[in-house]
């Protein structure tokens, strides 16, 4: 026998085993058609025999979808509302399905609204049959259901549930919006704290997968708590602003010309030419303090066509800015937005303790503590403090992110604060139109403010003498030409004036003292995330 | 008979010492080394060993010791008033180095650093540290002191005296290079007054009494070392008997009082800063509650 024949011979061999083998599986397929048709039969025949004799089949189902057909006087009673005072009293409620668990005769079902959620129990009676416990066991998790119930006190407490003194003895259970039975995440895996999952093996769920499911990852209480919180942030910052007598301003997003220098702006066609994307709101507000306005601010999106991938930076941010103008010292400005960010924090700590209590509970972290008035230290203290750690560095270079961090923890345990104000930064490491010392030419009249060691608003005096500011370009070799309609502005009587922006999610990440950027940004755009 | 005669070439007394075998290897099979085996899966340690193991505890127990012995003595070295060795301190005459000029922060606090020195006191709106307050007076006659109070986000508010007690802001704070020290007093939820100065080579000073010191130091370097150590004697008293101490004891601290006075005009000799006036007159007005806090450091 040649080679060939050998290899021949074994092929054939090869094939009738793989045909016996394909013979084989046939079989036990066919056989498995035949049980599972048997079994379908009979769960038909149950059904069917079910369905004659259910005495509460209009107790549960899924109705019409709600397109407006009807106008209900029902009553729905909130989740939170759900206190013993409600008492054996019958009522509605529309809430999600956020866990169900069938046993026995019985069905448990943890109704969720938010971040409150109330035990719900189905149990075979003279009010519910048992197809209507099959029924509410099989609605998949996240649906969202309108049931009618008693509220019962408990003897003991529901641990797992935030209404933890009551529970609702469900009579009438309807689907008004069914969820997919396979959910992309799992919201207990979504709230559990980082170094848990570890631990006991369980899941915890990964960034990406959670940006890409945000609508469900949004739903966890966690999330409910940031954007809260976040909210709160905004009211705030508008509230204390208002109080103080700053007007509220709307600045155009699309721009014709980069207001600083224009390395990182994004560029977009705008008809037969291009335009930019906004970086800062800031000509605009200087523009309205040379109309006088006198103190202005504005809450908008910004964006950054800054290619870094950190835990810190976003291309489009919600900028919270002031701008103003002041009578003799520029202080009179820092004084005016650290005053704001105190009465910020404190807002926080005595309206949304809540929001707090269960952010810490996924992310454990220290309460943010601040001094009032507010701690300013100036640069060249920093820089000895820094020296006094063993960190070199010249008098006039710029603070390193680590070096940032380091005096952050410097300060917070001398002073114990994690809010302060680092002024008299070097002139050469700022923007052109930022106003000189009178004193030491070589720093500036300009501000940074920093949470938990991380930079959170830079500012300064600006410079509003037209004259100054083309001479100061001109040092940078900024075009003239480009900057035009910006000195322009001053010709006409400036008042002085300084000012600032912070970023609303980086102060909420701080605040509630999370890693990441991401997490307060409730649609986040970074250089590889444009969807949602 | 032999055939051949041969004379032996060497003595036969010669030892040779032959191997009795080819390889030497130790035994395996000697209970001693058997047994060692055994022992050691067992889990019992060789004596040999354990000797070894408890010599190593040793010297690191004496490295430890060692350790912390140096540490102690870094903190008594870097702390600024705690280096001066009263021996070598020629008694000086009285108040005249007290009040003649400034005297030299540098000295005192070490080099400078190129920025404002800022000491940070801790204290509970409680429990204000009256007699911080009086020193605070007395650096301010002596240095261009920038003082700031901030209240803590761990007290939810503070009585507006409390805000201002350190007399109004300066006309110039907004420049805080144009100072040599800064004092700032932060009213915060701590058990007891606390004082921070340079956090990378100083721990903080706790108790009101230590503050005192350490304020004093810069108001008097190289003070009367039997006087500082008079003076050390009065704080004690003031704080553990007088403000602190029950009826009885304090009645005592009166007593001892009146007993120093009457012998002269001032608490702690001559060379006392200031005249002591002020002392007796916070000593002997103890109305708790809030028991005032006497005056420290020659008063």
């Amino acid at each position: 026998m040649t080679n060939e024949e050998i290899k021949g011979a074994e092929a054939e061999e090869d094939q009738q085993a793989q045909s016996k083998k394909a013979l084989k599986k046939q079989q036990k397929e066919a056989e498995k058609a035949a049980k599972k048709a048997e079994k379908q039969a009979k769960l038909a025949a149950e059904q069917h025999g079910a369905d004659e004799e259910d005495f509460a089949k209009d107790r549960y189902g899924v109705p019409l979808m709600v397109q407006s057909r009807e106008k209900l006087d029902r009553v729905l009673v909130r989740v939170q509302d759900l206190t013993p005072k409600k008492a054996d009293q019958l009522i509605w409620v529309r809430a999600r399905v956020h866990t169900s668990r069938a046993k026995g005769k019985q069905c448990f079902l943890v109704l969720r609204q938010q971040q409150f959620n109330v035990q719900g129990l189905v149990a075979v009676g003279d009010r519910a049959s048992k197809q209507m416990v099959k029924f509410a066991a099989n609605i998949p998790k996240e649906s969202i259901v309108d049931v009618e119930g008693v509220v019962r006190k408990v003897e003991q407490k529901i641990e797992s549930c935030s209404q933890q003194d009551v529970e609702l003895h469900i009579e009438r259970i309807f689907v008004i919006s069914q969820a997919e039975p396979r959910l992309p995440l799992q919201l207990e895996d979504a709230v559990r704290p980082e170094g848990e999952g570890d631990e006991e093996g369980r899941a915890t769920v990964n960034q990406d997968t959670r940006l890409d499911n945000r609508v469900i990852d949004l739903r966890t209480t966690t999330s409910q708590a940031i954007f809260r919180l976040q909210s709160g942030v905004c009211q705030l910052f508008r509230e204390t602003l208002t109080n103080k007598g700053f007007v509220e301003i709307q600045t155009p997003k699309i721009i014709s010309a980069a207001s600083e220098g224009g390395a990182n702006v994004f560029t977009v066609s705008y008809f037969k030419t291009s335009a930019y994307l906004a970086q800062s709101p800031q000509l605009y507000k200087q523009m309205c303090i040379c109309a006088d306005f006198d103190k202005v601010f504005c809450v908008g999106p910004v964006f950054r066509a800054e290619d870094s991938n950190t835990h810190r930076h976003l291309t489009e941010f919600v900028g919270l800015d002031i701008e103003m103008a002041f009578n003799y010292h520029y202080h009179e400005v820092i004084e005016s937005i650290t005053e704001t960010m105190v009465q910020i924090f404190k807002g926080l700590r005595d309206r949304f303790q809540t929001e707090i209590q269960t952010v810490n509970k996924q992310y454990p972290s220290e309460p943010f503590k601040f001094l009032e008035p507010t701690l300013r230290l100036e640069f060249t203290e920093g820089v000895a403090m820094l020296r006094e750690a063993g960190v070199e560095m010249g008098d006039e270079d710029d603070l390193s992110t680590p070096n940032e961090k380091l005096l952050g923890r410097l300060v917070k345990e001398k002073y114990d604060t994690d809010f302060y104000v680092l002024d008299k930064y070097p002139l050469a490491v700022r923007p052109f139109y930022t106003m000189p010392d009178p004193i030491n030419p070589r720093y500036s009249n300009s501000y940074d403010m920093f949470m938990r060691g991380e930079e959170i608003l830079s500012g300064a005096q600006r410079i509003h003498d037209a004259q100054l500011l083309t001479e100061r370009a001109a040092h940078h070799s900024i075009d003239l030409e480009k900057i035009k309609a910006y000195i322009d502005s001053f010709r006409y009587g400036a008042p002085p004036h300084g000012g600032g922006g912070i970023g609303l999610e980086r102060v909420t990440m701080l605040y509630l003292g999370l890693h990441n950027v991401r997490q307060t940004s409730m649609f986040p755009r970074d250089p590889k995330r444009l969807t949602p | 008979m032999p055939m051949y005669q041969v004379k032996p070439i060497s003595g036969g007394d010669i030892k040779i010492d032959l191997p009795t075998c080819m390889y030497k290897l130790p035994n395996v099979h000697t209970p001693r080394s058997g047994f060692g085996e055994h022992a050691h899966q067992n889990g019992e340690l060789d004596p040999a060993m354990q000797a070894l193991e408890a010599r190593q505890d040793e010297i690191l127990r004496r490295l430890y010791e060692l350790k912390a012995a140096v540490e102690g003595l870094a903190k008594t070295v870097t702390t600024p008033d705690a280096d001066l060795d009263a021996t070598t301190i020629p008694p000086q005459g009285g108040a005249s180095t007290m009040l003649t000029g400034t005297a030299d922060l540098d000295s005192i606090l070490g080099k400078d650093p190129g920025a404002l020195r800022d000491i940070v006191i801790n204290a509970h709106p409680s429990r204000p540290p009256l007699s911080l307050l009086v020193l605070h007076g007395l650096l301010c006659q002596r240095y261009r002191v920038l003082s700031t109070v901030h209240v803590h986000s761990s007290i939810p508010a503070v009585p507006p005296e409390l805000l201002t007690c350190l007399g109004p802001r300066h006309a110039h704070s907004y420049a805080r290079q144009h100072f040599q020290l800064g004092f700032t007093l932060i009213w915060k939820d701590v058990p007891k007054t606390q004082m921070k100065f340079s956090v990378q080579t100083m721990c903080p000073v706790e108790g009101e009494g230590n503050v005192a010191r350490f304020l004093f130091g810069l108001l008097s370097p190289g003070a009367d070392a039997a006087a500082a150590t008079l003076s050390d004697a009065w704080v004690d008293t003031a704080l553990f008997q007088l403000s602190e101490g029950g009826a009885k004891e304090r009645a005592a601290v009166l007593r001892a009082l009146n007993a120093a006075l009457g012998q002269s005009a001032w608490l702690a000799g001559r060379s006392s800063p200031w005249p002591t006036s002020s002392a007796p007159a916070a000593c002997t007005s103890p109305a708790p509650p809030p028991p005032p806090r006497p005056m420290s450091r020659g008063g």
